[in-house]
């Protein structure tokens, strides 16, 4: 298996892991941005889909979080949080996500370092995949739960 | 000319962290307000636009502003930006970023620091956008 396939099902193998935790995500976009902002989960999607780096999404994270309250939003749901949803998942992916790149990379996966640029452009290759993997997964489940709110089409 | 590649990587490895830390530091630690969104406005405006000649050039121009009392912190901000910007044109840039090699020209190196300059402005901007939600959040409960 080249490379590339490796890291895709090394990357897919750790998006069946944090599943649960995107639908956590999902449930708590659903509460904080409700139907009327869903242009906020599509921009977020973009953004990440498109963006060369993770900072790139970081800080897009930063900015509505900074730029609009709903962004702001804590989580009374099923399983509470008490963190606003912007924050939340600026730290899951900064935290969460990083150390899964770092278990796809370690020794015993697909023994990728950190010393020679070719590494550490894989290592944010890797880092973005997984990013995107659970923004899409959180997002599918936030347009699962806003489809059963009432109101406008 | 280093590729995109590696200024990516520099990015998110080194200049994200470091303006996550350098905007906690003036204000959770000096203690000095966030940069205002007008100041945000032109630095984000000029780190886009312009070359880096003309950035440090506006950088140094709002450090030796006479700025009132009431708006100090702001001199703050522009002095530690200098002294970063300093610090990576002579020294960094070519010892630890390893993004300079031998022979480049300092039409390069001021190509390349624009570069950084909009990358670590970003993240400059964004965090400060947090912290100020954050203050500002901490004072209305206060009350």
């Amino acid at each position: 298996m080249n490379k590339e396939m490796q890291i895709i099902r090394e990357v897919n193998i750790q998006a069946e892991n944090f599943y649960e935790d995107a639908v956590q995500f999902g449930n708590h976009a659903a509460y904080a941005l409700t139907k009327a902002h869903r242009s906020q989960m599509t921009g977020l999607e973009n953004i990440a889909d498109g963006a060369p780096k993770v900072s790139d999404i970081l800080d897009y994270i930063k900015r509505q979080t900074a730029r609009f309250p709903y962004w702001r939003q804590v989580f009374p749901g099923e399983k509470p949080s008490d963190e606003a949803f912007g924050e939340r998942l600026k730290n899951y992916l900064e935290k969460e996500l990083a150390r899964k790149r770092d278990a796809v990379c370690n020794v015993k996966v697909l023994n990728i370092g950190d010393r020679t640029d070719e590494d550490r452009t894989l290592r944010r290759h890797i880092y973005l995949l997984l990013i995107r993997q659970f923004i899409r997964q959180m997002v599918a489940e936030y347009e699962y739960r806003v489809s059963f709110e009432p109101g406008k089409k | 000319m280093p590729s995109l590649e590696q200024l990516w990587n520099v990015s998110d490895d080194i200049l994200y962290p470091e303006a996550e830390i350098f905007m906690q530091r003036l204000v959770n630690e000096k203690g000095i307000a966030t940069l205002p969104s007008s100041q945000v406005a032109g630095l984000q405006n000029i780190a886009n636009t312009a070359s880096y000649r003309e950035l440090a050039h506006f950088i140094r121009h709002q450090r030796e502003r006479k700025w009132p009392e009431s708006k100090k912190d702001i001199e703050v901000f522009y002095t530690e930006l200098e002294k970063w910007f300093t610090a990576v044109k002579n020294t960094r840039l070519r010892n630890e970023f390893h993004l300079a090699q031998e022979g480049l020209s300092n039409q390069e190196i001021d190509e390349l620091m624009a570069l950084l300059a909009q990358d670590f402005i970003q993240h400059l901007v964004a965090e400060n956008g947090l912290l100020a939600v954050k203050r500002a959040s901490a004072r209305m409960k206060r009350r």
